[in-house]
């Protein structure tokens, strides 16, 4: 409770903030970020240039942040689960142990890695930075305000998709190249519990996109606006579109490999799954991209269900607070319920899995595909007369 | 020109991966390395403004398909040797093959400098190429594309016919009866006197 | 864009009667079975009917913007598949139900892949041929290794559709080359624009040959007939039934589309392939066949040997020439789907089927009817005369000698007299030899039945049905042209 009273806190001093100082809402505005290449471009440079140095620059501006804030992501899961088992959580390293996951980078910065001598060793140490890598590249068309988004493009949603499938090499490849019987079959069962669920994920993003008539991420998000009666910012709140929203929150942390789902590294089972073998920095690469792709499954969730940088309410006032705060704010509360599950929720048998997204899921997410597109041919297209 | 080498960057690694396919001496190995050549494949669509396509064949092939290749091949158990004992006598079949195939792009690419028979310009429109695909599908197209859903209809009837069998000694977890369960019934208080026990 | 459904109702009824079945089966498990068995062949008929009937010149014509066809070519087709599928289906019945084997699946696939022809024989659009086809073979893969428990079945179709994939990628390459070098995937559309060029390019050949390899492989015609008898071995004998009749209906209707509306103009290049192919099948057919000992690889040379016979119609072009190949198609699957029926009731004491030649001896003395009804299919396959066999031969030879293609009349009559050898080899065994071990023949009323009426068709009393089978072929072969 301490840990959700001080999340809440601290998203609500960053909202009054940026509502109090206008200057830190420009800071994160589509002035700023446009600026780069027009910069680079007034000083002379070619076009092209500018342009890639300007993207460089927005590569970093989203990724080093993201880094920075995995570690703090991860004291701030782990003060939850303190609070949820009543334990104290990390308090040794820094005020509050707020510097604890500094501390356990340098740890295994400083540490050998260690390659297992029958392992195939390429593609061993291939494995973690697929992972990372990934976990990045999906964060290039995330909008976290009109304009402010690396790669603005028409398919959004499905490079999402496509980039999120792209997970699973890291995991099975860590698993076949290490070599050893249980990241063997950590890897196979995240080729099925993957390919399983992202059935699913498709499915209920193809209601999302039928609503909003675009695949482009901003698009999704300003067909939010006043999307219920014209007061409620956000598809969740539509009776149509709420269970695909609760679907789509399970099944992205099945995606990710969180409890309840975490087989992947089910560790009464299978150790520590396909990272048993690994050790230092290729460990931490994995927590990273892990972490990494939990904060875009939060993401993903506040932007295709609950308005992502848009308030809640579609009253005019909550506009003066920059999206990009209401975005965090969104995504702090789906944090937050992610580690709230991981915490209370037992682990699921990997049958009971495989039913879930076959037998409730994949039926469910299609007759609600059914059901929207219908509602819409009724109200959008005048009873499907073409 | 960042076009240009984008092109030769995805155009050369392609062929190079399709190369290693052929010539990696591990299954696994080969299938990463189909896996890039899709990937590559991908880029080249992307650069010509195909980008629904790019992403899908990333999704399809990427992200289920080859997905599905890797997880088969490493349960292989493939003895190399015996394998490749048979590459001798069949390669002169397969270099056969491997010419035909070659003389023939060869002769289509010379002959398509000639230009196809019609002239078929791709008309030049604003809509999005994603929009464009959907509205043929669904009106052009719409009957072969109806009957492709049929085809997925076989190939799903068709592995559930191969695979499934009905095993009767296993007991299966019925979920809806464990939630359908009465309190009531599967619940008794008792308070039995000490060193007694209970009866079942 | 507006859509004619009235005149694709037979398709319709078949795709919607399917998932009903289907639900069917998956709430009743095993029982359904009777259910999807006769509420198939319910569907086949009552699609049969509506396609007879439902045939309005109007409607006819390009539907879909040119994607498919109801014409007379395409009712003809569909008649003779749907009817020759619920035969199989029926046949299938009575054999697995002593397997314990059958399955509410087995005539709900037969009717997947029977939509499946009933578009390639109406498809107008290489992009349509090429569903229809898939939508076909991949039922077809599926039947051929329907009793997975059998090694042999499960051979059969991972052979089959191993090479079935080859052939289709063979198929798609073809299409990809013509769609290339002329423009569109439309029939019309290629043949028009093979009609404005005058000398063809060697891109547009290579198109040809390969779209023709892909068929040829579909219609099992030499060289590309290595997975017939392996197939045709391996699969469980009811669905060889089905191979054997409804699927090269419609591969060969498929062909004949293609040759005839998509590459007409281009008639004297294919003419050599198409010659070359048939005189191949019907040689190899013919001489492989004499070795075998296995009855069902024996018929699958007989049915190479008479694809064989069917290209010489092709060959010769011309709505005599197709119209020769639709009256053959026709007889020719009252003849296989005859003895198939006689095959697929013999059982040794244990009620195992049979396959062996040898099993046939001294069938005279102990099922007269039977070996009489095999006797008349086997001279009626061999083209002898007095049965119905012969007509459709003669046909076929009647069109090539119009076409001034003598040679070919006088090969394909010579490979006639080689053929006639092993056809005669089974009647011989049956009449002519002991009986060495114990056989049953348990037949059902309703195959009995059919093996009649089958006998009765191919007899010379079938030669009063060559008005109106004729009529119709006619009228068919004349929406061709």
């Amino acid at each position: 409770m301490i840990a959700l009273v001080l999340i809440v806190a601290i998203v609500a001093a960053l909202v009054l903030l940026g509502w109090l100082i206008p200057g830190v809402g420009e800071f994160f505005s589509t002035a700023f970020w446009g600026g780069a290449v027009q910069g680079f471009e007034a000083a002379g440079m070619q076009q092209d240039w500018a342009y890639g140095l300007g993207t460089l620059i927005h590569i970093l501006l989203i990724a080093l942040p993201l880094m920075l804030a995995v570690a703090m992501v991860i004291y701030t899961e782990r003060k939850i689960w303190a609070a949820i088992a009543l334990r104290r959580g990390p308090n040794v390293v820094g005020p509050w142990g707020l510097l604890q996951s500094f501390a356990d980078g340098l740890k295994v910065f400083l540490k050998e890695t260690i390659i297992p001598s029958s392992a195939n060793k390429a593609l061993f140490l291939i494995a973690p930075v697929i992972t990372f890598t990934v976990a990045l590249i999906v964060w290039a068309v995330i909008p976290f305000d009109v304009g402010v988004v690396l790669a603005d493009i028409n398919v959004g949603l499905l490079y999402i998709l496509a980039a999120s499938s792209l997970g699973v090499y890291g995991v099975i490849i860590a698993g076949w190249a290490s070599n050893s019987k249980y990241p063997f079959f950590s890897a196979l069962r995240a080729a099925a519990q993957m390919v399983s669920y992202e059935v699913s994920i498709g499915f209920v993003i193809m209601g999302v996109i039928l609503w909003a008539g675009s695949m482009n991420l901003t698009a999704i998000i300003l067909g939010q606006q006043g999307h219920v009666l014209g007061l409620l910012n956000g598809y969740g709140f539509n009776p149509l579109l709420f269970p695909m929203a609760v679907v789509f929150f399970i099944s992205s942390m099945a995606e990710t490999f969180r409890t309840p789902f975490d087989l992947v590294e089910a560790e009464s089972e299978l150790v520590a799954g396909h990272q048993t073998e690994y050790s230092s920095m290729s460990f931490a690469l994995f927590w990273l991209g892990e972490y990494a792709n939990v904060i875009l499954m939060c993401a993903l969730n506040a932007i295709l269900f609950w308005g992502g940088f848009l308030p809640p309410v579609d009253w005019e006032p909550l506009y003066a607070i920059p999206g990009i705060f209401w975005l965090f704010l969104k995504m702090g509360i789906f944090f937050f319920m992610f580690g709230w599950v991981k915490a209370t929720v037992p682990r699921y048998r990997y049958d009971q899995l495989m039913r879930l997204g076959w037998k409730i899921f994949l039926p469910l997410s299609l007759a609600f595909v059914a059901l929207v597109s219908g509602w819409l041919m009724f109200t959008r297209f005048e009873g499907g007369a073409l | 020109m960042i076009g240009i080498f984008a092109f030769y960057l995805f155009a050369t690694l392609t062929i190079l991966s399709g190369i290693l396919v052929i010539f990696a001496r591990n299954p696994v190995h080969s299938v990463l390395w189909l896996i890039v050549a899709f990937f590559n494949a991908a880029g080249l669509m992307l650069l010509l403004g195909a980008e629904f396509i790019a992403l899908l064949l990333v999704m399809v092939y990427v992200g289920a398909v080859a997905v599905l290749f890797l997880f088969i091949v490493m349960m292989l158990d493939i003895d190399f040797a015996k394998l490749r004992s048979g590459f001798t006598r069949n390669l002169p079949i397969g270099l056969l093959i491997a010419l035909v195939l070659l003389a023939e792009m060869l002769i289509a690419i010379t002959a398509a400098n000639s230009g196809p028979l019609i002239g078929d310009q791709p008309a030049s429109t604003a809509q999005s190429n994603l929009s464009a695909m959907g509205e043929l599908m669904y009106t052009r197209y719409l009957v072969p594309f109806e009957l492709s859903g049929i085809i997925l209809l076989v190939a799903m009837i068709g592995a559930i016919v191969l695979t499934h069998r009905d095993r009767g000694d296993v007991r299966g977890q019925k979920i809806h009866h464990q939630v359908r369960r009465d309190p009531e019934e599967a619940i008794r208080m008792t308070t039995p006197e000490s060193g007694k026990g209970v009866e079942l | 864009m507006t859509y004619n459904f009235a005149a694709i109702v037979p398709e319709l009824m078949l795709i919607i009667g399917e998932p009903i079945l289907m639900l069917t089966a998956s709430t009743m498990g095993r029982r359904a079975t009777k259910i999807t068995t006769w509420g198939t062949v319910a569907l086949l008929i009552a699609a049969t009917i509506a396609a007879l009937v439902g045939t309005e010149p109007s409607s006819a014509g390009p539907l879909f913007g040119g994607l498919l066809s109801a014409d007379p070519f395409a009712v003809y087709g569909k008649a003779l598949i749907y009817l020759s599928a619920a035969v199989a289906i029926i046949a299938a019945n009575s054999w697995f139900a002593r397997d314990d084997e059958h399955g509410p699946e087995y005539p709900i696939l037969i009717l997947l892949a029977t939509v499946g022809m009933s578009v390639m024989v109406s498809a107008t659009n290489m992009i349509t041929l090429y569903v229809g086809l898939e939508l076909n073979s991949l039922s077809a893969y599926i039947l051929a290794s329907y009793r997975r428990t059998d090694a042999r079945s499960a051979e059969a179709g991972l052979k089959y559709f191993v090479l079935g994939a080859l052939a289709s990628g063979i198929l798609l390459y073809g299409i990809s080359l013509l769609y290339g070098f002329t423009g569109s995937t439309q029939f019309s559309a290629i043949a028009a624009a093979l009609g404005r060029d005058e000398a063809m390019g060697i891109g547009l050949l290579l198109g040809l040959v390969f779209t023709l390899s892909g068929l040829a492989f579909k219609i099992s015609a030499v060289p590309f007939h290595m997975w017939t008898p392996d197939v045709y071995e391996g699969s469980p004998t009811p669905v060889t039934t089905f191979f054997a009749s409804a699927p090269k209906v419609a591969a060969v209707l498929l062909a004949t589309r293609v040759c005839i509306e998509a590459l007409g103009p281009a008639i004297d290049a294919w003419r050599q392939i198409i010659i070359f192919a048939a005189l191949a099948s019907i040689f190899l057919g013919a001489i492989a066949a004499w070795g075998q000992t296995n009855i069902k690889r024996l018929l699958a040379y007989s049915s190479i040997n008479n694809i064989g016979f069917v290209l010489i119609g092709l060959a010769a072009g011309g709505a005599a020439g197709v119209s020769a190949v639709l009256f053959y198609m026709a007889i020719y699957v009252v003849m296989t789907l005859g003895a198939f029926l006689v095959v697929l009731n013999l059982r040794n004491a244990a009620g195992e089927p049979v396959e062996a030649i040898d099993a046939l001896k001294g069938l005279s003395s102990r099922r007269p009817g039977m070996a009489a009804a095999l006797a008349v299919f086997m001279f009626s396959l061999a083209g002898i005369p007095p049965l119905f066999g012969f007509w459709p031969k003669l046909m076929v030879f009647n069109a090539a000698v119009e076409q001034g293609l003598f040679a070919l009349a006088v090969a394909g009559i010579l490979g006639t007299v080689v053929g006639a050898f092993y056809y005669l080899k089974i009647v011989k065994v049956m009449y002519f030899d002991e009986a060495e071990e114990e056989l049953h023949y348990a037949c059902g009323n309703l195959e009995a039945a059919f093996i009649g009426l089958f006998a009765l068709i191919v007899s010379p009393l079938g030669y009063l049905l060559i008005g109106p089978i004729g009529s119709a072929a006619d009228n068919a072969a004349g929406a061709l042209f």
